[in-house]
């Protein structure tokens, strides 16, 4: 419930007076040299998994010496590993899924909290915000006997469906579409447009920089998600990556070649980070969305 | 936060169940499924902590045993023993990180995009990467163990030492992997503090500290509380971390609340007993929620 409770923020970064920055600049290198250290302790591990990943199997690498011989037998064998590939396809299938499917009925569900009156319309809102509340893993059993029973073990819709219910995304969009102004509406409605065009022409349209939010927490959030892909997903062809690369930790994988697959993984998050880096951090100051 | 909106000729209930219109039809999907993925496993966890559900399926309502089980299960208290711990370690050091970055941030001029990029980047990934990749640092020929020997020190037992070493390197990942969030939502608040105060309060001769204590803290305190809330209720939950790291050992020095529940659905089957647990969960993560309602009404007041 707290988590979309975040003080709003205008990013405003005005440059200081320039009679101040000389005095300034003497604590400024210092904080700049604690930023250096402290991007290192984050970017450092990213660095080590990729040399690691290069590193010949049983060669000395870091941090006793930087490895003399570069070789990419570990990546290929991964990638020719068909469980590997498998499990990437199910990651990506898991999140793209969710991600369309979350968007259109999160608006959908967003739209009509927003603007239209209907019975019991408030405690649904109420009961739909209720369940942050309650943490996944506390539904995790009965979650997982209720699939089952309705035999989605295994299955593509008894991992991804039960998934599907957001409440964040939800609230997100009726935030967004109570802010769009009312004209639009009653325009579109003297204009004799019906219920769907609305929704397609005008609701959607108008969300999209808060979709475009929205989608790429949503990847994030299946991309990296791991309990219930683990309860699940229990036959080695309907892992998910994480679930895949848990196994591959608890088995006798080499670290060369258990690295290799942690590398391969992180590539299509650090894509996204690489191109919406800016966007992303942008959107939870003003969103507080969390993953 | 109020949806009543009031209409000059309001239709009565009666007209609007007859005819629930455009709006029941938008919310409908979304609907189904929260009632069949949320409500009723949120309902199905109480009615199964009051059964002995095995994993076949065939269970017997059994009162409140789970309950008078789980008071007596050391194990149970063991573990919530253990998410307390982490959470006491987790939850100062996520903030003194985060706090610490988003202020440097926010007075650094040049490069403030690039830094902040480069901090951000671990929120990115899984626990799971982060996991396997902390393995390695932590491990004797590892990063860490490497530069202690260096200087002549270690190597460290990070993940089989004792349990507050255990523990400790355990939200050290989760730290590295999530503090990114938190920066952000404080470098925003940081934003927020109008310049002039600042202004003023270096007119009157304030210096770093005294700036930092006497007006950013105090106008701060908002986001601060928030950040702190978020990263506790996240703390309780940790799991994934614990499941690829350690397994809850070494000897269930690691064996928090989630991984029990987890340990006693999954590998023992045991149904009925690992609802209880996670109602256990709930009961805490809404006892944490109360305590920031309360200390929110208050501050209001």
């Amino acid at each position: 419930m707290t988590t979309l409770t975040a003080p709003p923020a205008t990013a405003t970064s005005s440059p200081p007076p320039t009679r101040r920055r000389r005095r300034r600049s003497g604590a400024n290198a210092w904080l700049t040299v604690l930023l250096i250290l402290a991007s290192v302790f984050t970017v450092v591990p990213f660095i080590a998994v990729f040399v690691l990943a290069i590193t010949p199997e049983g060669a000395p690498t870091i941090p006793q010496q930087v490895p003399d011989e570069v070789t990419f037998d570990n990546l290929s064998a991964v990638l020719s590993a068909s469980s590997f590939l498998r499990w990437t396809l199910n990651s990506f299938v898991y999140s793209i899924v969710s991600v369309v499917v979350i968007l259109l009925t999160a608006a959908m569900a967003g739209y009509a909290f927003a603007r239209k009156r209907f019975p019991g319309s408030n405690v649904l809102m109420w009961s739909f915000l209720a369940t942050l509340m309650v943490p996944v893993q506390a539904t995790l059993i009965p979650m997982f006997v209720l699939v089952s029973k309705l035999e989605g073990v295994n299955t593509f819709w008894g991992l991804i469906v039960p998934t599907l219910a957001n409440s964040q995304a939800v609230f997100l969009m009726r935030q967004f579409i109570k802010g769009l102004p009312d004209d639009l509406f009653d325009a579109a409605k003297i204009d004799g447009a019906g219920e769907w065009t609305v929704f397609w022409r005008l609701v959607l349209p108008l969300t999209k920089p808060v979709l475009a939010t929205l989608g790429i927490f949503v990847f994030l959030w299946h991309w990296n998600d791991f309990l219930w892909p683990l309860v699940i997903a229990q036959t080695d062809e309907m892992r998910t990556l994480t679930v895949g690369l848990s196994t591959l930790n608890a088995e006798t994988v080499t670290r060369a070649r258990l690295m290799a697959s942690a590398a391969i993984s992180v590539i299509p998050c650090l894509v996204i980070f690489g191109v919406l880096q800016r966007y992303l951090v942008n959107s939870i100051a003003t969103t507080g969305l969390k993953g | 936060m109020t949806l009543q909106r009031t209409a000059p000729s309001r239709p009565t209930w009666r007209q609007r169940v007859r005819d629930p219109g455009w709006g029941v039809i938008f919310v409908l999907p979304m609907l189904v499924l929260f009632v069949i993925f949320r409500f009723v496993p949120s309902l199905g966890a109480i009615g199964m902590s009051f059964t002995d559900y095995r994993l076949s399926g065939d269970f017997s309502f059994i009162g409140a045993e789970n309950y008078s089980r789980l008071i007596e299960d050391d194990l149970f208290f063991e573990s919530l023993r253990v998410t307390l711990l982490y959470a006491v370690m987790y939850v100062p050091l996520t903030l003194v990180v985060s706090l610490g970055t988003a202020s440097m941030l926010h007075h650094v001029i040049r490069g403030r995009g690039l830094f902040r990029g480069l901090l951000f980047l671990p929120y990115v990934t899984s626990f799971v990467m982060a996991g396997i990749i902390w393995i390695w640092i932590y491990d004797s020929d590892g990063l860490v163990n490497g530069a202690l020997e260096r200087i002549g020190l270690g190597p460290l037992a990070f993940l089989s030492g004792n349990q507050a070493m255990v523990l400790g390197s355990l939200a050290v990942v989760s730290v590295w992997k999530s503090f990114g969030y938190s920066m952000l939502i404080l470098l925003a608040g940081l934003k927020n503090i109008p310049e002039d105060v600042m202004e003023a309060a270096t007119l009157d001769g304030a210096g770093a500290w005294a700036k930092f204590r006497r007006i950013t803290m105090p106008l701060l305190r908002p986001v601060v509380f928030f950040v702190v809330v978020i990263e506790t209720i996240v703390a309780f939950q940790v799991f994934d971390t614990i499941y690829v790291m350690t397994g809850g050992g070494p000897a269930r020095a690691s064996y928090g609340l989630v991984y029990m529940l987890y340990d006693q659905g999954f590998k023992f089957f045991d149904f009925g007993y690992a609802a209880t647990i996670g109602v256990m969960l709930f009961l805490v993560v809404l006892l944490i929620s109360l305590v920031q309602r309360y200390v929110l009404d208050r501050e209001n007041t």
